[in-house]
């Protein structure tokens, strides 16, 4: 856990068309950009897949800190997320995430608890906290 | 300027699958599946995309686009675009936020007579950057023009 502050940072490179070369250092590079027709360029994270995805994982990582915490397991978690941009004066936003979560648990007394840590995790999701927009969360809790 | 963009509003699905311990898949449809997990600060293993490397990614290829759409409406050409983006995590009253995100940008241009228009897109696309404006912290900017 870290105290105070952390910086997280990332270097881009423009690689032609409208598309760069996302890098972490010692993680994967991630290839970004807004397509311009070219197929390939289709295949890239345009910037809102992965400001939608930064928030949609940090609520997976708060929910399995809170399993943790909680000294509870799942048997698996899927989420699906949908970031609308819609026009605000004069320029674009991000207006609204809706995410629906699906969690697999083992038995039906595990429910509540499974319950509380989603809920927490949408309290404390601090990427969803750094966003303008509300982010609403549905979930689904099933026993199997 | 006039900004002459579409007046209807687009969506953006993505989808995350746990696989183990703190790590998942992130999909998103027609596009390379990309493994991710918490930060090591978090718990998480070394060598993964976080969340955390997202958000700041996601601000700055922004820019980056929004530049280059400028860069066509104003007629200009440039040689080379790099950026790098720095997020600053803090703990604030309900646990932790982003409370800053700064970019610092090089460009590279043919002539003196570009470095101007290609601040002047450079500014433009800070203040249209639609990610950047989609996110509560303030976004700084640090410009470089080069002629090379």
């Amino acid at each position: 856990m870290i105290d105070e502050s952390r910086l997280f940072p990332v270097n881009l490179v423009w690689t032609g068309g409208k598309s760069g070369s996302l890098s972490v250092e010692g993680k994967p590079v991630i290839k970004s950009g807004s397509p311009t027709g070219n197929p390939e360029e289709a295949r890239y994270h345009t910037p809102e897949d992965l400001f939608v995805a930064s928030a949609t994982i940090c609520y997976m990582d708060g929910f399995l800190n809170f399993l943790e915490k909680m000294h509870i397991n799942s048997n698996s978690f899927e989420c699906n997320a949908i970031g609308v941009l819609e026009k605000v004066g004069r320029s674009f936003e991000i207006t609204k995430i809706e995410m629906k979560a699906k969690v697999v648990i083992e038995s039906e007394d595990l429910r509540s608890k499974i319950e509380r840590a989603l809920e927490l995790a949408a309290k404390y999701c601090f990427v969803g906290n750094s966003m303008k927009c509300p982010i609403t969360h549905e979930t689904e809790v099933i026993v199997e | 300027m006039v900004i002459v963009m579409s007046e209807e509003s687009h969506e953006y699905q993505v989808k995350v699958d746990w696989t183990h311990d703190r790590v998942g898949t992130l999909s998103v449809e027609g596009k390379p599946r990309i493994q991710i997990s918490a930060p090591p600060e978090f718990d998480g293993p070394e060598g993964i995309i976080s969340p955390e490397d997202l958000f700041v990614a996601a601000a700055t290829s922004c820019f980056m686009t929004t530049f280059i759409t400028f860069t066509k409406k104003m007629r200009i050409e440039f040689k080379s675009f790099s950026c790098d983006g720095y997020g600053t995590l803090e703990r604030v009253e309900k646990g932790f936020q982003f409370t800053k995100l700064l970019l610092k940008a090089k460009v590279t241009v043919e002539s003196e007579e570009l470095v101007p228009k290609a601040e002047r897109a450079m500014e433009l696309a800070g203040k249209y950057c639609l990610v950047s404006n989609s996110m509560k912290c303030p976004t700084e900017h640090e410009n470089n023009v080069v002629v090379g």
